[in-house]
């Protein structure tokens, strides 16, 4: 009899678990695919909410891709118990699907902000499609958009909103933007960036509560003035889908526990992406970084695993980009880590700046801000991953560095940094074409 | 497969492999639209040119959240630029610093080795780079190592 995959969630480490499957399997299996949503990709939602693209780009997967791959599909429903050891999964019908392994990759989800007024008209998130649909059809040009959060998510959708001609008010509640993507110098040069683009930034509020002002919003602060908006973004955060795993007996902590092949504490249950706490690829500690890269990674070890490879993860790579008005600003690593030695460099008539985290002779974490068409921001931008990603010991370069941290590119050449990184692979073998994959085709 | 080899002995920062990189790349006569990039060593005395591997990993590719980088005809990585959206996913994922944005058409490029007739091999009168069915490998690490000794020391000298 073929093996039996269940696939939970059909979002980026699914559809990337779904497609190593066929790729590495020896004899054909069966996959069955539960996902809440259609197949689409978050990441590109940014673009289509500045209409640059249409929605059908969005989707990761057609029906017709998935049968094409054998994959039998039940979108729309909802996983809401797992029985490990009656190898079953419930979904929200009351239905069973069995399984000889499964994927646990159901994600994370917008968190609001708890004041009252959050869930109110006119107050949106933007995580899924469903909710990009609503803040698509409610940002109109001259209106003003008020968003709550000055964190990735936040940064992903305003050039979007201004381009769609609103004017933007950007709120966070902590001294400055961007806290867990900058350190302090860098958020002070995206800020005045920003502030040239003609957004307006207020960092350091506390919202108190949001109140409906005829057909606008009010937002009211623990200190200083209201706003007053016609749009209200909430962008205050995730958390990870875990609630229906609780209580399974696959071991839990901040996401499902995974070890180096993806597997939780029960053998033939993985975990992968935003809801899978696995090796973080600088500490070695376990961490959720619920990034993309992440869940394309993970779903292709786990997938692979599956397909009865035997794929060790090295681990994963905190890497973060985000673009306004093309200003670029970038973080990998440990960018944050205080025990780290940092050395840093600013061309502020450049808007050109580099934080580089040495832990002994390592990098270990790295910063870069700089305009998207200075081409030496993008060469550089690659380079600082690389040299994170390799982990090779700099020596006499680190010196080098110190005194020109923006010669980072003679570094990574000298440092031999390619001979380094050209063995590595993800999954031990050569990557194949998305085209023959469920993925995109 | 045929790869870029590059001796970077050879190189004289003549930067013709540039302007032919961004000419057939993007239309436009311009090193900073190029995605082959030549290094100057030494004071200017030395270059080595520097360019994509097409990595075994192809990290941009699987990077790429819709599907939109490739493997084409000539075993390149390739942008589809009817898929890109722009995200820069890949320009963070790539380690070796090889993948480039164009704010003008807000999509990624690189190094598709011209489908198989790269631009950059034809232009490049000395032979630092050629296109042959060779092994890829660090073709300029080496170099760069032994010059690079002259240019800490001569800051160091500096300072």
């Amino acid at each position: 009899m073929p093996t039996r995959h269940l696939i939970i969630g059909g979002g980026t480490a699914g559809m990337n678990a779904m497609r190593t499957i066929r790729e590495e399997e020896r004899e054909p299996s069966e996959i069955t695919l539960v996902s809440a949503e259609r197949p689409y990709s978050r990441m590109v939602l940014p673009y289509y909410l500045d209409r640059s693209i249409a929605e059908s780009h969005v989707y990761t997967a057609t029906a017709a891709n998935l049968a094409r791959w054998k994959v039998k599909t039940l979108i729309g429903r909802k996983a809401t118990a797992l029985d490990v050891k009656a190898n079953a999964c419930t979904l929200d019908d009351g239905s069973r699907v069995e399984y000889d392994d499964c994927l646990i990759a159901t994600g994370s989800s917008a968190v609001r902000a708890p004041v009252p007024g959050s869930d109110g008209r006119a107050v949106h998130s933007f995580w899924t499609l469903e909710e990009a649909r609503g803040v698509l059809a409610s940002v109109t040009p001259g209106r003003h958009v008020v968003m709550v959060g000055a964190g990735f998510i936040s940064f992903t959708i305003l050039n979007s909103i201004l381009a769609l001609g609103a004017q933007l008010t950007v709120i966070e509640l902590a001294p400055r933007i961007l806290p867990r993507m900058i350190d302090a110098t860098g958020a002070e040069l995206v800020e005045g960036w920003l502030k040239a683009h003609g957004v307006t930034v207020r960092t350091n509020v506390k919202l108190a509560r949001i109140e409906d002002a005829k057909d606008r919003k009010r937002l009211k602060f623990s200190s200083g003035p209201d706003l007053t908006a016609d749009v209200v973004i909430m962008a205050t955060g995730i958390k990870t889908n875990l609630d229906w795993i609780k209580g399974s007996g696959v071991g839990v902590k901040r996401g499902v526990t995974v070890d180096e092949r993806l597997r939780s504490n029960v053998p033939n249950v993985y975990a992968a992406g935003d809801i899978a706490e696995g090796r973080d690829l600088i500490s070695g500690e376990a961490a959720v970084h619920a990034i993309e890269p992440t869940a394309q990674e993970h779903g292709r070890v786990a997938g692979a695993n599956m397909a009865g490879k035997d794929v060790r993860y090295r681990g994963s790579l905190i890497i973060n980009i985000v673009e306004v008005c093309h200003l670029d600003a970038a973080s990998f690593g440990a960018w944050d880590d205080a025990r780290a030695e940092a050395i840093s460099g600013l061309k502020k008539e450049r808007s050109a700046y580099r934080k580089l985290l040495f832990t002994g002779e390592r990098l270990t974490g790295a910063i870069i801000i700089g305009r998207s068409s200075d081409i030496w921001t993008t060469n550089d931008v690659g380079m600082l991953k690389g040299l994170v990603q390799s982990g090779q010991p700099l020596g006499r370069y680190k010196e080098h560095l110190r005194r020109n941290p923006f010669d980072v590119k003679t570094v990574f050449i000298a440092a031999k940094t390619t001979s380094t990184l050209l063995p590595e692979t993800v999954l031990g073998r050569p990557s194949k074409a998305p085209g023959d994959s469920p993925v995109a085709v | 497969m045929k790869v870029l080899k590059l001796t970077p002995e050879r190189c004289t920062g003549c930067l013709r492999c540039e302007i032919a990189c961004s000419y057939v790349q993007t239309g436009a006569y311009q090193p900073a639209k190029s995605v082959i990039r030549v290094s100057p060593f030494e004071g200017h005395t030395s270059y080595a040119p520097y360019t994509c591997t097409q990595c075994a990993e192809g990290w941009c590719m699987t990077a790429c959240p819709v599907g939109a980088i490739t493997i084409n005809a000539a075993g390149a990585k390739d942008v589809l630029d009817d898929k890109c959206v722009g995200c820069k996913l890949c320009t963070i994922a790539c380690p070796y610093g090889t993948m480039f944005y164009d704010t003008s058409t807000r999509k990624a490029f690189k190094c598709n080795l011209c489908g198989g007739d790269p631009a950059c091999a034809h232009a490049c009168p000395t032979a630092a780079i050629e296109y042959e069915d060779v092994v890829t490998a660090d073709w300029i690490g080496d170099f760069a190592r032994e010059r690079m000794g002259y240019v800490a020391l001569a800051l160091e000298g500096a300072r």
